[in-house]
């Protein structure tokens, strides 16, 4: 069987050879430092920099990179080592990747393959390979539409933030689909390009609401002449007091009985309390103070239930990511090495009807054979394919590539 | 608006009272003039006070003129000594005097100091609306100087966003800009041009050293445990210590590489927490976290060493290398190379 490395490059070299020209730079190039993964060796080539566009695109028809990436740093001097590229400043950038977000469908995405043979196979990875005998795996990422939903939602909930917490107008927002397993965001805004490494790990605490205290946000119990009360924020509260405060009245809302009484840290007898008095709480939530209207639910129970809507309207991000003022991102219009699909830049409002398994696809002629180890299902455009174990397909050449970026098939002859 | 006498003296790095004392056009050389003794007293007792209190006081006794020319006075005499301790000590005690005077002063000063000086994008907020909050300052100013402050109360996750806008009440708002009035004293000390003193002045200066050279010892027998040999630290280090124990903001970069230096150099947990905190707004628990977490006695298990010297340089930490730094490629090699060298 033919080498698919071989085959994927060459199909790679198509692409830039046709597409090359249709990649934009990103604002200030000059500025910034371009990086590119070899296909041949899997290296990462560093520290490039290109005064016009066409050297860019020339040398990427040269060498056909698997993946491609530019800094969101400006340098003085973007070719030279780290230490002396001296640093201008940054865009603002997120990293979405369901890495880091648990999702319920781990079955339908776990995938491995062998690290010595060309074996591969669905599901948890056995502890011997039963074709080389080897013990060394590698888990594969598979494209699951659960997942990549999830990260789309994720990042529609990042862009609230940025556009109504920290008031970006919604155009310098940008988002891109990564061409693998979530989303970047990139906010290329004058103003926050000299922000440090501490004041962008506050953003990054802000939208993953990492060190709030509820008393800050004025939930607590004050004395009163009549005794002691709880008082709290209000729905339109701006911030996180009034997410607090939605996030609290949705949970009431939308728990039933047995979700209330699931919660760690809420005793069994005030979930009823709180289910059986909903009404009552939701009523004094436009008239009066919900959190002081029920006897017998205290500050703790409040606590526990603001913990909850903290981590509902967080957003899970990479935070390494955004604090890394040096960071790499990939551009859009290349490839993604791991799957053949392509970098796509959204305008943050078409994000919400964005189909990466559609939109992205970059090979959209021809057919292949391949021969599949194994695969999950999985859907390229309309058509969904498999789950396939060791047989010989047909499949249009964006699905086949998939499954060879992926290690989960061979070439026939 | 900051037009009065008062003003410039209460606020003497303002436009108008840098314009007014120029205007004046004194020489240094005048200063040991008889007629001008009360202003050189008065600089010598604002460097004294931020030596011993840490805050200079706010003398409207001695006459608005006193107050605001001995300021450059103070100055010259800070950068002439040319001491990290002292140009820090000095400028935070400036800032704290500030910080206390804005508070207490009319809401429109505040913000014409934010926007005129620092060009921050601030707003006044109409009270009745917005209570109990009186600002909203873009948060890309209230980033440039909120981290600095270790406490949750700071944390932009437990402040009103919206639209961009941090909501603020007078005393922090007070506290934002002192601290950014810190940064540009300590920069106009940095960047003041050297002069020559006369005998007279330098007799002045040679009083103050003393009284630094008295304060830092006592500092140093207090906080400083005796296995340690600082004079063995490389410049990165001297650099940060210096900024710890004058209540200096350190990155989390700059935290890490010097706990975990002192950490390896022998300092004991205990100690090294005792010296984060007596400093302005450390956490404690924060604190003891972080350096137990460094210290290996917490989380993975793995006690750190410092970053290399290509790291510190990126992260803009390597002041400099100094003649042995040429020779090695981390701070723990200089320290060690260093101590072979003294003990010799
Ligand atoms: S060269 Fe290394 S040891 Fe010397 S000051 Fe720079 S970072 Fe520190
Ligand atoms: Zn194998
Ligand atoms: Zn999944």
């Amino acid at each position: 069987m033919k080498n698919p490395r071989k085959f994927i490059i060459q199909k790679f070299t198509e692409y830039y050879r046709d597409n090359a020209n249709k990649i934009p730079l990103p604002t200030s190039y000059k500025k910034r430092e371009f990086g590119f993964i070899l296909s041949d060796k899997g290296i990462m080539l560093r520290h490039k920099a290109f005064s016009e566009p066409r050297f860019f695109r020339d040398f990427i028809k040269l060498i056909t990179p698997s993946d491609v990436y530019h800094s969101a740093a400006y340098y003085k001097h973007p070719s030279r080592e780290m230490g002396k590229k001296e640093w201008i400043g940054a865009d603002l950038i997120f990293d979405i990747d369901f890495d880091h977000i648990s999702t319920p469908c781990t079955e339908e995405h776990e995938y491995w393959t062998c690290e010595l043979c060309d074996q591969a196979g669905v599901g948890k990875q056995p502890s011997v390979c039963s074709q080389c005998g080897g013990s060394k795996f590698k888990m594969v990422a598979w494209l699951c539409e659960t997942c990549l939903e999830t990260a789309k939602s994720e990042a529609l909930k990042l862009i609230e933030f940025l556009v109504n917490d920290f008031g970006f107008p919604p155009q310098d927002v940008e988002v891109c689909f990564s061409g693998h397993r979530g989303y970047h965001i990139h906010v290329e805004r004058d103003e926050i390009k000299q922000l440090d490494q501490d004041a962008r790990k506050e953003i990054v605490d802000y939208v993953q609401g990492t060190g709030l205290k509820v008393s800050l946000h004025g939930l607590m119990p004050v004395s009163r002449k009549t005794g002691q009360k709880i008082i709290g924020p209000d729905l339109n509260d701006p911030g996180w007091s009034g997410k607090i405060a939605r996030g609290v009245y949705d949970i009431i809302v939308t728990y039933n009985l047995q979700q209330l009484k699931e919660i760690n840290g809420i005793n069994k007898n005030i979930a009823s309390l709180i289910f059986l008095q909903r009404e009552k709480i939701l009523k004094t939530w436009n008239t009066g103070n919900p959190w002081g209207s029920i006897k017998g639910i205290g500050i703790k129970t409040w606590e526990k239930l603001v913990e909850i809507s903290v981590v509902n309207q967080a957003v899970s991000i990479d935070t390494v990511v955004t604090i890394d003022i040096h960071r790499l991102i990939r551009m859009p219009l290349t490839l993604h090495g791991k799957t053949g699909l392509k970098v796509v830049s959204i305008p943050s409002k078409s994000l919400e009807r964005f189909d990466p398994l559609r939109d992205a696809v970059a090979f959209n002629e021809g057919t292949l054979k391949v021969y599949i180890l194994a695969a999950h299902r999985f859907r390229i455009g309309k058509e969904i394919y498999g789950p396939y174990e060791r047989e010989t397909v047909k499949l249009p050449m964006a699905a086949a590539i998939y499954l060879l970026c992926k290690r989960a098939a061979l070439l026939t002859d | 608006m900051l037009v009065s006498k008062e003003d410039f003296a209460k606020y003497p790095f303002i436009i108008g009272a840098v314009d007014y004392v120029k205007r004046l056009d004194l020489k240094t050389d005048e200063l040991s003039q008889p007629e001008f003794s009360a202003i050189v007293t008065r600089a010598e007792a604002r460097i004294e006070e931020a030596l011993l209190d840490g805050i200079i006081k706010w003398e409207s006794r001695l006459g608005y003129d006193i107050e605001l020319l001995s300021y450059p006075v103070a100055i010259i005499f800070v950068s002439n000594i040319a001491d990290n301790y002292l140009k820090k000590r000095y400028a935070l005690a400036e800032s704290k005097r500030i910080q206390a005077l804005l508070k207490e002063d009319v809401d429109e000063k505040l913000t014409e100091i934010a926007i005129s000086i620092f060009g921050w994008k601030v707003k006044r907020l109409p009270l009745e609306i917005y209570q109990p909050f009186d600002f909203s300052l873009s948060f890309i100013d209230y980033l440039r100087n909120a981290p600095n402050f270790h406490d949750f109360r700071w944390k932009l996750v437990n402040k009103h966003l919206i639209n961009g806008e941090v909501f603020l009440q007078k005393d922090e708002f007070s506290r934002l800009i002192s601290e950014e009035v810190r940064k540009h004293i300590e920069n106009t000390i940095n960047t003041s041009p050297k002069v020559e003193l006369n005998p007279l002045l330098l007799q002045r200066i040679e009083h103050i050293k003393q009284r630094l050279n008295i304060r830092k010892e006592r500092i140093r027998i207090k906080e400083q445990p005796r296995n340690i040999i600082s004079a063995a630290y490389p410049p990165c280090i001297k650099n940060l210590y210096d900024y710890l124990i004058s209540g200096q903001h350190i990155s989390h970069v700059g935290r890490f590489t010097l706990t975990s230096f002192l950490l390896n150099a022998g300092m004991k947990i205990e100690k090294l927490i005792k010296l984060y905190t007596p400093i302005s707004d450390f956490n404690q628990r924060l604190t003891r976290y972080q350096v137990e977490h460094i210290a290996g006695v917490r989380g993975s298990g793995t006690k750190y060493t410092p970053p290399s010297c290509e790291t510190l340089k990126t992260h803009r930490l390597c002041p400099g290398p100094d003649e042995l730094c040429s020779r090695i490629k981390h701070p723990l090699a200089y320290y060690r190379r260093k101590i072979r060298m003294i003990k010799k």
